[in-house]
């Protein structure tokens, strides 16, 4: 029963939105692949910042009545300009920096669009965006966009790679290494731009931390990572959507929270198999190590008998 | 030995307004195993970082071969991330980026190469191994590995047994010998125990308030200006 009304929601949600399946899988592809560096980098933050000066960006738009895309690229081209400064010898260090733009983005998104007119529904659509309401013409900005962008990162994989990994052994091999730093900034600078007026900041920062966290507790390899994450990503966006179509709730907040139940199910898978490998692999020191456990437990129990009275 | 490899002229490098090195002047000969000793904070690795590009100078010259073909270099296993999903192969083939094509996988003869820098350090049999997995000597044995795979005339390092236990130091330091006496290859690095190094050599480049000068070591430790 549930599972034909699953594939009835399925075929609707293709016929209806073919724009918002479109545009959730190609967001989501990019984002996590892009995510796999930003979790690299332990730049998380840098997620969710970007992702909030581009929501002040679309606010500002609707303000000055320019096209959302135009403002959230130039605010986030200039919070990526201000985080590429040299932080090694500023009194603030960059992620205290990030924190601030993060909050004076949040404020100032909430007073924009208060002052701009629209109610609470622009407000909810510019703070969280809805990915089934995209549009044709949107959906032609962010593959216009988008697939130039991903297949700059494809091209360019490997110097960003050995830059975000040894910076100055990257330098030593004649790796420009400011380049490719810059160069990926940028790129994720733009994509959240084109992506954000959509997906809204919620979405794009799960995109960049959720999808490409599962893949790398899941694979120990980072080409596989850089495969499976996009389709994690994917994954959630197309299941979210028929969820959230078939049970009316919020698009994007599904999707944010099938990613996150995916991530969990991957890294309960994890931990199992690496107990069961610790088991087959290693069986008389697995025996062995529980005796010891025991062992300890049995001589710190009149100690910790003490210690909770 | 041959001739002057590094040369440095009259070098002055700061950090801000704080000069840590003030003129000087060296002359590395070709084929050495120098060590770089001196107190803490007295400028080694600074010298070292200046003579690879990493650090600019503020006043003075150096003279490397470095711009034909590049230094190995080996930092502490530490600057990579344990976060980093890469095998071994991944972290040795990163050595031959000059000179591989920026789109294409390593072919058979760079890959033999890898194999051959990993086999040197007797290493070959983790190759397919996480970088991560490996213990700390291990992982400053793969970061030498990158640095001999693309055939450099001088390797330099960075306090490069700092976090390593004694068995470790030992073995590392040893493979570093064997590097420069029976391949030629001119290595320097800084390093704190002037007594270990006074065993394994015979000559430092002593640092001391930002003045360096090479001096002989006896087995003791002690510098003979």
């Amino acid at each position: 029963m549930a599972v034909s009304a699953m594939h009835d929601a399925m075929q609707c949600l293709y016929c209806q939105f073919p724009e918002a399946l479109r545009a959730g899988l190609l967001i989501s592809a990019v984002c996590s692949l892009l995510g796999v560096f930003v979790i690299l980098k332990r730049a998380v933050f840098i997620g969710i910042t970007l992702s909030e000066v581009a929501a002040c960006g679309v606010a500002a738009s609707f303000l000055l009545g320019i096209p959302p895309f135009a403002g959230s690229l130039i605010l986030v081209l200039g919070a990526v300009s201000l985080l590429a400064m040299p932080s090694e010898n500023q009194r603030i260090p960059r992620d205290t920096l990030m924190g601030i733009l993060f909050i004076a983005a949040s404020a100032l998104t909430i007073l924009l669009v208060s002052k701009s007119g629209p109610g609470l529904m622009e407000i909810n659509a510019v703070l969280y965006g809805d990915l089934i309401l995209a549009s044709k013409k949107e959906l032609l900005i962010l593959f216009f966009v988008l697939t130039p962008a991903l297949l700059l990162f494809l091209l360019f994989v490997r110097p960003t790679l050995y830059t975000f990994m040894d910076r100055e052994g990257s330098k030593v091999l004649g790796i420009k290494t400011w380049i490719w730093e810059s160069l990926y900034f940028l790129m994720l600078g733009i994509v959240i731009s084109a992506a954000s007026q959509i997906a809204g900041a919620l979405l794009i920062f799960c995109y960049l931390v959720v999808c490409p966290a599962t893949a790398l507790i899941l694979s120990k390899r980072i080409k596989t990572v850089m495969l499976i994450s996009p389709l994690f990503g994917m994954t959630s966006t197309f299941f979210g959507m028929v969820v959230s179509f078939n049970y009316d709730f919020p698009t994007n907040q599904t999707i944010c929270i099938i990613c996150c139940i995916l991530f969990a199910v991957g890294a309960a898978c994890r931990r199992a198999v690496s107990l069961l490998m610790r088991r087959t692999v290693f069986p008389e020191h697995s025996v062995q190590l529980s005796e010891q456990n025991a062992t300890c437990r049995r001589r710190a129990g009149p100690l910790r008998g003490r210690w909770r009275s | 030995m041959g001739g002057s490899i590094i040369t440095c002229t009259d070098v002055c490098v700061a950090y801000g307004r704080q000069e840590v090195l003030h003129s000087v002047n060296l002359e590395i000969p070709e084929g050495i195993f120098l060590p770089f000793t001196g107190p803490n904070g007295s400028g080694k690795t600074t010298l070292l970082r200046a003579m690879l590009g990493l650090l600019p100078v503020r006043k003075g010259q150096i003279e490397t071969p470095f711009h034909k073909s590049p230094a190995g270099y080996v930092p502490q296993h530490k600057v990579i991330d344990p976060l980093y999903p890469v095998s071994v192969r991944q972290i040795v083939g990163m050595g031959l980026y000059p000179e591989r094509r920026r789109l294409l996988p390593l072919n058979r003869r760079q890959k033999g190469r890898v194999d051959g820098a990993l086999e040197q350090l007797g290493m070959a049999e983790h190759a397919g191994k996480n970088f991560r997995e490996l213990s700390g000597g291990m992982k400053q044995k793969i970061l030498i590995a990158r640095a001999l795979v693309c055939e450099p005339e001088v390797i330099i390092m960075d306090e490069p047994t700092s976090e390593l236990d004694e068995a470790s130091e030992k073995e590392v330091l040893q493979h570093l010998l064997d590097l420069n006496r029976n391949h030629g290859i001119t290595v320097l690095m800084a390093h704190h125990d002037l007594e270990l190094m006074g065993k394994l050599t015979d000559s430092t480049c002593h640092i001391r308030r930002g003045k360096a000068e090479i001096v002989t070591i006896g087995n003791g430790g002690e510098c003979d200006a």
